[in-house]
């Protein structure tokens, strides 16, 4: 259907110049990084050649090596625990009947989401030190488990919008037919759901590995994912190294968002 | 057999509290084509779920075969559905959309495919059996709805108004396919419709409901030739109401005085109409034109051609316009003008008196 001529923003003065701006600024400075990420030299200012030298180096790096692997741990596991507990609550907050507080409910699960992050973290780290305290326990479980509970709502939006989108009177032709509410579940709601699921997993996993203010407060000594040893690497010398990761989350990020773009596209048919 | 007693369902409490069914009394005869009729929001599709066991009524009985239904959940019943939106599994093929309640019912594989071979062919979709269901068309999914609830011989099949989405050809086409399938069958069909042409030409029995209540309950014929009340003569087909006087009633038989003082012989209904005020109801084709001095006389105002029939409107004094509905013949001569003055005459135990 066209749109009515009668109004049109670009008729607005300065409405291409406000936009074009807009986009100026959002993508300059990542142009900027990417570019400098092949940097012959050592400066992340000044253009001295092409080079992979700071891919390799950090490809070398052992402590980017171990980042990387506690980073892709966290979120993996994050993402897991996340999911699940979203698929649950998407399921007791789409698929029972109006109860009171139902509201109250959906606003508590979106907590992480209005709470600023600042305080979780804070609040997070003087938990977690009471049980460091009791129990000398100073491994990774503290990040997953803080990195699960504030991806619990990204990971449950989508799961909930593909639960609300879905025909109840299929469900219910499933009943119908004899199907008991787990093989409902099993053959009829889940394989419906899957893609809600998948978007929701790959949502808190890009998210897990983008944290710094949480991971920055819960982390133990010597414990560094990604974001925080390249936060750790900028109050020494800089160089294009910190470039070179920074694109190559990027490039993980946009692989992930394009997944995620191809997977919403299937589910509309 | 399905057994139905006092059977009621408000939806919430208090001073939104909404009365869905009232005091619903009907027993399903076995192998019987039984059509819920009424306008929307009649409580038709409320009670069909309370069969299927989606809807929890509030109080009353029902029972399949002398088994309880209200104490089960859905699975647990030996009554499946066809949806008005067929509601078919998206990500399954036909086939195994057919073969899921056989599946869930943990029926062995070889049986499993031998029914779904069986309602491929019942319902004329064998070609088509590997495709998705959303590969096919409206028409198709509708058939493949029924075999899916057909598959697993329940004992009552309860269909909520199937055929509303699809073409009128398509949907003429299916009325037949589904009496043809009821009778092979031999399963209670349950059928939801606010199509009135498809209850009469469908159903063993009609139910007609209005406002949560069922108004009256018989065999098509009886429905059309005898409403019992106002809203089933209004509700189905084409019915003149005429007002007269109550002589007497005894038996069924009423003797009516029209306003021209002229007694007629009509039907009661059962219970009585018991008031000296009456409105009788007249079918237009059961009425024919006559001379003036007949049961009831007016002024022709217009004159109808339909094709297969002639429609004359007839103005009388206090009266709503009365239709006459003449069948036409080939190469026949209109004898009437518009203005003529006319009689309307029908046949003493015709007419049926309504009780309001």
């Amino acid at each position: 259907m066209a749109r009515p001529r009668s109004f049109d923003v670009r008729q607005q003065t300065g409405f291409t110049f406000v936009a074009i701006c807009c986009f100026v600024l959002l993508y300059l400075p990542i142009i900027l990084l990417v570019v400098y990420s092949f940097n012959a030299g050592t400066s992340i200012a000044i253009w001295e050649g092409f080079s992979w030298q700071w891919y390799e180096a950090a490809w070398n790096n052992e402590k980017v090596q171990e980042a990387t692997i506690l980073s892709l741990i966290i979120a993996s596991s994050a993402s897991l625990v996340a999911t699940s507990v979203a698929v649950m609550a998407a399921l007791a907050t789409t698929r029972t009947g109006k109860f009171k507080g139902s509201g109250l409910v959906f606003a508590m699960i979106n907590q992480p989401l209005m709470i600023p992050e600042i305080v979780t973290a804070v609040a997070l780290l003087l938990m977690f030190a009471m049980i460091k305290v009791s129990t000398g326990y100073t491994g990774i479980w503290y990040l997953i488990i803080a990195h699960s509970a504030f991806c619990i709502p990204f990971a449950y939006m989508p799961i909930r919008a593909r639960l609300q989108g879905m025909d109840l009177n299929l469900e219910q032709a499933a009943a119908d037919l004899y199907g008991q509410p787990w093989q409902v579940f099993r053959r009829v709601t889940l394989p419906q759901l899957w893609p809600g699921i998948l978007s929701g997993a790959m949502l808190s996993f890009v998210v897990s590995l983008d944290d710094v203010v949480i991971t920055e407060f819960v982390k133990s000594a010597g414990q560094d994912t990604l974001p925080t040893y390249m936060l750790g690497q900028l109050r020494r010398a800089i160089t294009p190294e910190v470039n070179a990761i920074s694109t190559a989350l990027l490039a993980i990020s946009i692989a992930m968002v394009v997944a995620f773009y191809l997977l919403s596209k299937s589910k509309e048919k | 057999m399905i057994e139905i007693a006092g059977l009621s369902k408000i939806f919430g409490v208090g001073a939104s509290a909404f009365t869905a069914l009232e005091n619903i009394n009907v027993t399903i005869r076995e192998n019987e084509f039984f059509t819920l009729l009424g306008p929307s929001g009649c409580g038709k599709t409320t009670l069909l779920r309370s069969i299927a066991g989606f809807v929890n009524p509030s109080s009353g009985s029902l029972t399949v075969n002398g088994e309880d239904m209200l104490s089960k959940p859905p699975y647990a019943r030996p009554v499946n559905t066809v949806f008005q939106n067929y509601a078919l599994f998206p990500h399954m093929t036909v086939a195994e959309n057919i073969g899921f309640g056989l599946e869930m019912l943990g029926r062995p594989k070889s049986e499993i495919k031998s029914v779904v071979a069986d309602m491929l062919d019942l319902v004329q979709m064998a070609p088509m059996a590997d495709r998705m269901t959303s590969q096919i068309s409206g028409g198709q999914q509708q058939r493949v709805a029924l075999a899916r609830a057909l598959a697993p011989k329940p004992k009552v099949l309860l269909l909520d108004e199937p055929l509303s989405a699809l073409d009128f050809k398509l949907r003429k086409e299916m009325q037949i396919e589904l009496k043809r399938l009821q009778s092979e069958t031999g399963i209670t069909f349950v059928f939801v419709t606010h199509d009135q042409e498809e209850a009469l030409t469908m159903s063993d029995r009609i139910a007609v409901m209005k406002s949560g209540r069922i108004l009256q309950i018989g065999g098509p014929k009886d429905i059309y030739d005898h409403p019992a009340e106002r809203f089933v003569a209004d509700f189905i087909g084409d019915t003149n109401f005429v007002s007269a006087d109550l002589v007497t009633e005894a038996n069924g038989i009423a003797q009516v005085r029209l306003p021209s003082g002229k007694t007629v012989e009509a039907r009661s209904p059962a219970g009585g109409a018991q008031s000296g005020s009456v409105t009788i109801a007249v079918r237009p084709e059961h009425a024919v034109l006559s001379e003036p001095g007949a049961l009831i006389d007016g002024r022709l105002k217009n004159i109808v051609y339909f094709g297969t029939d002639t429609h004359y409107h007839i103005e009388s004094d206090g009266q709503p316009t009365f239709v006459v509905r003449r069948q036409n013949q080939p190469d026949a001569v209109e004898h009437h003008q518009v203005g003529d003055t006319v009689g309307i005459s029908f046949n003493s135990g015709t007419a049926q008196v309504l009780r309001d």
